[in-house]
């Protein structure tokens, strides 16, 4: 194959690097995209979340081969939408952010836990967020986010 | 010129693994750990036929390359499998790890390996040559050994439908979320008009491979539950001493205790 393409925040975009290069590496080194961290290397801390195909994803985990075809959504993209920015003022009502290094991945498990279900449960929040570590702020105030976006964001999810 | 290989179907997964010497990739959440930029990988997550769950009179058959959360969301999906994947890692976890690579992988830790053992479940695997059904036990050789052959691919693995309905499952791991199994226990009983139709038992990251002593488990077969509580000392007993755990991170002891532990509460809820 010539080239791997894929959608990358809603704009065609094409890598012809070894496809076994990980997604994360492309996503903060060739394409600058900075919102995505790099915490542990092996999918236990979700600093690195993307969305691909509308599911959540260790960006980490990924080889650039497995996107070709693929819709891949950073919190770069997200930025932009309705629903990232009930997100927005739900986390910061509660101050559920604080060194904020686990927060756009731990954005991006939020949307992905409101897309499956618009009105989830605190177990279904708590295990939707239970790949994505924080070590400041303690998940208690990032549930509360997460449930009160549920409850402003009626109709977005 | 990308390197790689990236099949549209399976027929060309085939003859695409039969001319090259590539590491079938899954869901990438075993392989990536050790990610080598250079490696030559044979693409199977878009692979339609491996993407399958279906049945037929025997079987429940399930696509090698279905994710974790895929099988969690399908209605074929039997419960005790849907219970051992629900509690692997976490959801970014289960939305792109497949069973043919937690197979593939060889581990005797792999979650949802446990559920084809004490299932009795079969390997379907396919070259650009033919095709052979394996029992799951004959698959496993031993630590990340497995009866593959180099152009063979991991296709489907077929549950048998006997016996799916008493289930038993209990992982034990460091925490709740993103935990490996320090042990893994299922447990079929299945019980009919008073007698025991068949109990088979299997223990994960036990062994070298996932424990399942189908010579000890027949002991109860056949046997009213009166006649299997005065067998369940001897039954115990002949547990006790096949397993043989290993150390790593944690002590043989440990493990010892919990598979014994889990193993009586099997036949405690079973009411034997």
């Amino acid at each position: 194959m010539n080239t791997i393409t894929f959608t990358l925040n809603g704009k065609a975009e094409t890598y012809d690097g070894p496809s076994g290069t990980r997604l994360l590496d492309v996503l903060r080194d060739n394409f600058k995209l900075l919102g995505v961290k790099c915490g542990c290397n092996e999918g236990e801390c979700g600093a690195c979340s993307v969305i691909i195909d509308g599911k959540l994803a260790n960006s980490c985990m990924v080889a650039m081969g497995s996107v070709h075809g693929s819709t891949v959504v950073t919190i770069e993209g997200y930025a932009v939408t309705e629903r990232y920015a009930v997100l927005d003022k739900a986390y910061a009502d509660v101050s559920a952010v604080q060194c904020g290094y686990c927060i756009p991945g731990m954005v991006l498990a939020s949307e992905c836990v409101l897309a499956r279900n618009p009105h989830p449960t605190e177990e279904e929040i708590r295990d939707g967020i239970s790949g994505n570590l924080c070590r400041c702020t303690g998940y208690n105030a990032i549930v509360h986010a997460i449930t009160s976006a549920a409850e402003e964001g009626k109709g977005l999810w | 010129m990308v390197n790689g290989y990236f099949p549209q179907s399976l027929k060309e997964a085939l003859e695409l693994r039969a001319m090259y010497d590539a590491v079938p990739y899954g869901g990438g959440t075993d392989l990536m750990i050790n990610a080598d930029p250079d490696a030559n990988y044979l693409f199977l997550n878009k692979v339609p036929e491996l993407k399958q769950i279906a049945e037929d009179s025997q079987y429940i058959r399930i696509g090698a390359s279905c994710t974790f959360t895929e099988l969690m969301d399908h209605p074929l999906t039997p419960a005790i499998l849907k219970e051992a994947v629900s509690q692997i890692a976490a959801p970014a976890i289960r939305n792109f790890g497949t069973v043919g690579g937690n197979i593939g992988n060889g581990s005797a830790k792999a979650d949802s390996a446990l559920i084809f053992f004490v299932t009795d479940s079969v390997v379907h695997l396919m070259s650009s040559k033919g095709e052979r059904l394996l029992p799951i036990k004959e698959f496993y050789v031993g630590r990340k050994q497995l009866a593959l052959a180099p152009d063979e691919l991991i296709t489907e693995l077929l549950i048998p439908k006997t016996a799916l309905c008493s289930y038993y499952y209990k992982k034990v791991g460091a925490r709740k979320a993103q935990a490996i199994s320090r042990v893994c226990f299922a447990g079929l009983m299945d019980i009919a008009d008073g007698k025991i139709i068949k109990c088979s038992t299997a223990f994960g990251a036990v062994s070298e491979v996932v424990l399942r002593l189908d010579d000890i488990d027949s002991m109860l077969a056949g046997k009213t539950i009166e006649e299997a509580k005065i067998l369940k000392p001897a039954y115990l007993k002949a547990f006790e001493q096949a397993i043989v755990p290993i150390t790593g991170r944690i002590s043989a002891e440990y493990r010892k205790d919990v598979c014994m532990n889990l193993l009586k509460d099997f036949l405690d809820t079973s009411g034997i």
